[in-house]
């Protein structure tokens, strides 16, 4: 058995351990789940090690491959008359994205230290969803892929529905059916790509090597793309995830923004870009645009939000924009960046949430206007925050810049089915969303941390406790590290994207 | 002898009917076992029939084949589940409420038309004569009008009885007409000779219209659906159970011995006349569940909306097998919603989509399974309904009708619109009160235990999808499908 498979059976048994626990006593639950999901923490970061170690080991010439080199593979036959496989491994990206997984979703349980309110299904739910996730990024066999990536969006539903709050329903519902739409956009795409490769086989890497005709890729891609673009938050159809953000409880919006809208970056990348590079080069322009305006459109929104989380969440689709703007950008480098920008984003979005969370619970509010002088009282969650946001308007020395200064580049490079003048406005107009985000997140922070206190209350808070330090403190330190020596993720997607690039 | 199955089901029949004339009242208690005791023998019978293999009985005009088999593991499937969940109401176990009427009573009569309705279904997919084919579509729809009436002195139930006699006799006639007409252009009452024989025409068109007249009525399709939200309604539930999923079954195995023996050289012209037919079914189907308050109507409509999805299949030769497995994943997991829905109205009288309210939290067990079971009919994975759905979609993709693959799958992002708001019910809004939790009887959770394994089993264990396919791909070239399984 493959190693990748305890990825998906640790969180599942987990769930099932949660499920198991008696009633009366929900606080070893959370012990349960800590556990688990610390135990997949450390196998995922065992694996990238060992990942590193096999890519170097293999050795040989990667520059000139043009099929992604899979690593831990694993193999069973499944439904085999129509060829699908229980067919794992993982190449760097994936690696990548399992490792910002495993600390999203082990500080997501710290975050939610104190859900006491139906613990059980809370836990058993979330380590489901976490379980669909892993699956995604583990999966080599389209079938599976699509599998897993339903199995992430449904748990959602209940997670908001439950446990969220304000418009909890509205969102749970909106966010559940954009998101399906999405995944029968996608179901379309894949089923057309699967017959005209001859119904075969639904292996990722043997799909690939088939020659779609120009007119199967023209009309397929834009129906990958904006399937999987929903769950990326592509503009227009970005609009559950403000709602949906908003309402979720913390560990969920941790997840959801930190890893979920990811799936949609990872999918694009994986099935769209990869499958079909000429219907990318042909529909590269038209996506640019709107990732674009997804960039600047978030910014500009997220100024105007008084409520932390629907600012974050705003943040979160521009941030999230920069994403399927370097993968539009059809090169090395745009590729690059916006894997990068998945994970760092990841990392800081999270960080985001669980922020907000711990300083909702405290204050009560998340009203930007009602909010001030926090930090004289909780000075750890202040910092915290201030670093989150620095991270988040590019600060060097924290992984948004590196993230962010390699996608600019690949949009600068441009590529030679776009013209290069449209090419680099639409870079220069992204850029400058920078200088929006530094207004908004330098406000914004300023006016709940600094300042004279509004509330009386508000000197009674109490600063970060245990498990919340621990929470923070793993994820600022991904941040810095990410940040102050980033080779230690580039070497890891390095050789998994080149395959990739080579395509174009 | 290739007949024992149905041998053994007719006997169970005149066993329980005497059990009622002969036995004190007291002892009729034991109808129940044994009619699941015989179900139980003939599903073991079918099972050893398939691994013995093919076979033929009185002079090729009886036929058991893969497909055959197939077929009636399903019905066995659902008369044994209908067995269990109508134990309640005959043994006299639901709450009274005043203006319902609840009563269930001639137990052994009502097991005896239940069995002789599933043996005509049996029947159905065995035969290969025209003549029998018909008659056994009857024996497979009359007993119906007469479950769907089972409490005479309930206006609902006998409107919904009157209503389904009616537009079933109505779609029979259309049927024989059909029927006809393709005897008169072929010449023979043999099913193979006739699609031999037949070419495609004008007036094959009209056959092929006039039997999917009543093949829609069987299986609910859009325009022939009219009865099913009423009927549901009307009839006792474990009766609306059965009519969801056997008489489904039954129309689908009619299909298939007509459209792939009789009319297999001219079926991919009419391919796009039945896409039309298909969108039209889901999207209403699903559309107007939406707007349900009543979980029966509710799942009328959901009935129709799987129905649509079901006969994507006949849109490529190669479709067969995952229409005989969705078959048998829509029975079990209909079986479990169902199983939900009579246990909940048996115990508390309640049947509105609100009053499912904090299910969750008196009974969490029966939410999960009633949770899996509609998320299954969603096609969510890793259930069986996704699977099966996505085999059914794989066939209209290969056909070419991306369309209806589009079509279909925003058909089940709305289905899971409505399957969730009896989700949210359960699990978020809060309860009634502070309800005890309800107990349910050993036949119910029975019930519910099998059908939920199998929902889950089937979708998961490769086993059951590759032997259909194996068996369906020699039953496809026997029928010789012109194009024939993809190879």
């Amino acid at each position: 058995m493959s190693w990748l498979s305890l990825l998906i059976l640790i969180p599942f048994a987990t769930a099932l351990a949660v499920v198991a626990t008696p009633d009366s006593k929900w606080y070893v639950r959370r012990w349960v789940a800590l556990f688990g999901t610390g135990v997949v923490l450390a196998l995922s970061l065992v694996m990238s090690v060992s990942y590193m170690q096999a890519v170097l080991q293999r050795g040989g010439d990667a520059s000139m491959l043009t099929i992604s080199q899979m690593e831990f593979e694993q193999s069973v036959p499944w439904f085999k008359s129509m060829g699908i496989e229980y067919h794992v491994g993982v190449d760097g990206i994936a690696m990548a994205m399992i490792v910002l997984t495993a600390i999203i979703i082990f500080t997501g349980v710290l975050a939610s230290w104190e859900v006491k309110e139906r613990s059980r299904e809370f836990y058993a739910f979330l380590l489901v969803l976490v379980t669909g996730v892993f699956g995604v990024f583990i999966s080599v066999d389209l079938f599976l892929f699509f599998l897993f990536y339903e199995v992430a969006v449904l748990p959602m539903y209940l997670l908001i529905g439950v446990w969220g709050t304000g418009r909890k329903e509205y969102s749970a519902m909106k966010l559940t059916l954009m998101l399906m739409v999405g995944s029968a956009l996608v179901l379309v795409g894949m089923l057309a790509l699967y017959h005209a490769a001859g119904s075969q086989t639904f292996d990722l890497n043997k799909l690939a090597m088939v020659d779609y005709s120009r007119d199967l890729q023209q009309w397929v891609f834009p129906c990958v793309f904006v399937g999987f673009g929903v769950l990326g938050a592509l503009f227009p159809f970005h609009t559950w995830s403000p709602d949906g953000h908003a309402s979720a409880p913390t560990a969920v919006s941790m997840l959801h923004a930190g890893v979920l809208m990811k799936l949609g970056g990872y999918g694009v990348l994986r099935v769209a870009v990869y499958l079909m590079p000429e219907g990318a080069k042909q529909w590269a322009l038209f996506f640019l645009v709107l990732t674009t305006i997804n960039i600047v459109y978030g910014a500009y929104a997220a100024i105007r939000q008084t409520d932390l989380k629907y600012f974050t969440a705003y943040s979160s689709v521009s941030h999230c924009g920069f994403v399927l703007f370097g993968l539009c950008s059809l090169n090395l480098m745009g590729f690059k960046g916006a894997v990068i920008q998945m994970f760092s984003h990841g990392i800081m979005t999270g960080l985001f949430f669980g922020l907000i969370g711990m300083v909702y619970g405290r204050s009560k509010t998340r009203d930007l206007t009602k909010m001030g002088g926090l930090s004289k009282r909780i000075p750890w969650l202040a910092t915290s925050f201030y670093i989150a946001g620095l991270a988040s308007l590019g600060l060097p020395g924290l992984s948004g810049f590196v993230a962010e200064s390699t996608v600019f580049l690949g949009g600068f490079f441009g590529n030679p089915w776009v013209d290069s003048t449209t090419m680099r406005i639409c870079t220069l107009l992204a850029t400058s969303s920078i200088v929006v985000t530094a207004v908004y997140v330098l406000r914004g922070l300023s006016r709940v941390f600094q300042g004279p206190m509004t509330k009386s209350e508000f000197s009674q808070m109490q600063d970060a406790t245990i498990p919340e330090k621990l929470c923070t403190g793993i994820l600022v330190a991904t941040l810095a590290v990410v940040g102050m020596y980033p080779p230690v993720l580039i070497d890891l997607i390095e050789h998994a994207i080149v395959p990739i690039a080579n395509r174009f | 002898m290739y007949i024992q199955p149905e041998i053994i089901v007719v006997v169970t029949a005149f066993a329980v009917l005497g059990m009622e004339m002969f036995l004190p009242p007291r002892q009729r208690v034991l109808q129940t076992p044994v009619c699941l005791l015989g179900l139980s023998i003939a599903l073991a019978a079918v099972v050893y029939l398939m691994i013995q293999g093919d076979g033929n009985f009185l002079g090729g005009q009886f036929l058991f084949d893969g497909v055959a088999g197939w077929f009636k593991v399903s019905f066995l499937l659902a008369g044994l589940l209908t067995v269990l969940l109508s134990a309640d109401l005959l043994n006299g176990r639901f709450k009274i409420v005043p203006g319902q009427n609840r009563v269930l009573i001639h137990r052994g009569e009502f097991y005896t038309v239940v069995l002789f309705n599933l043996v005509g279904s049996m029947f159905l997919i065995s035969a290969t004569n025209l003549i029998n084919l018909y008659v056994c579509l009857e024996l497979a729809t009359i007993p119906l009008f007469a479950l769907v009436a089972w409490r005479r002195d309930d206006p609902l139930s006998c409107e919904a009885g009157l209503k389904y006699i009616i537009l079933g006799a109505t779609s029979s006639a259309v049927v024989l007409f059909g029927l006809g007409l393709l005897y008169g252009l072929s010449g023979s009452v043999d099913l193979f000779t006739m699609g031999d024989n037949l070419s495609f025409g004008p007036a094959t068109k009209l056959a092929i219209a006039m039997v999917v007249v009543g093949v829609g009525f069987k299986l609910t399709l859009v325009p022939f659906h009219m009865w099913a939200a009423d009927v549901y309604r009307g009839a006792p539930l474990p009766v609306a159970a059965y009519l969801s999923v056997a008489s489904k079954a039954a129309g689908l195995a009619f299909m298939f011995q007509l459209f792939y023996r009789v009319l297999g050289n001219v079926l991919l012209d009419v391919s796009m006349a039945l896409a039309v037919l298909a969108a039209v079914t889901m999207t209403l189907g699903n559309l107007v569940a939406v707007v349900q308050a009543n979980v029966k109507r509710f799942m009328a409509f959901s009935a129709i909306s799987q129905a649509g999805y079901l006969i994507m299949g006949f849109l490529d030769p190669s479709g067969a097998p995952s229409m005989v497995y969705y078959m048998l994943v829509y029975v079990v997991t209909n079986m479990v919603v169902f199983g939900v829905l009579v246990f909940y109205l048996n115990e508390t009288g309640r049947e509105e989509i609100e009053d499912y309210r904090g299910l969750s939290r008196t009974n969490p067990w029966i939410a999960l399974v009633m949770m899996l079971g509609l998320f299954s009919l969603a096609g969510i994975p890793p259930l069986s309904g996704f699977v099966g759905k996505f085999f059914l979609f794989s066939v209209a993709s290969k056909a070419g009708f991306h369309w209806l693959v589009a079509v279909a799958a925003v058909n089940s992002t709305i289905s899971l619109y409505y399957y969730l708001r009896i989700v949210r019910q359960m699990y978020i809004e809060p309860g009634l009160g502070d309800d005890p939790p309800i107990r349910a009887s050993a036949s119910i959770v029975t019930a519910l235990a099998v059908s939920t394994v199998l929902m889950v089993v089937l979708g998961i264990v490769p086993f059951f999808y590759e032997t259909i396919y194996e068996q369906t791909h020699n039953w496809i070239a026997v029928a010789g499908i012109r194009g024939g399984m993809a190879e």
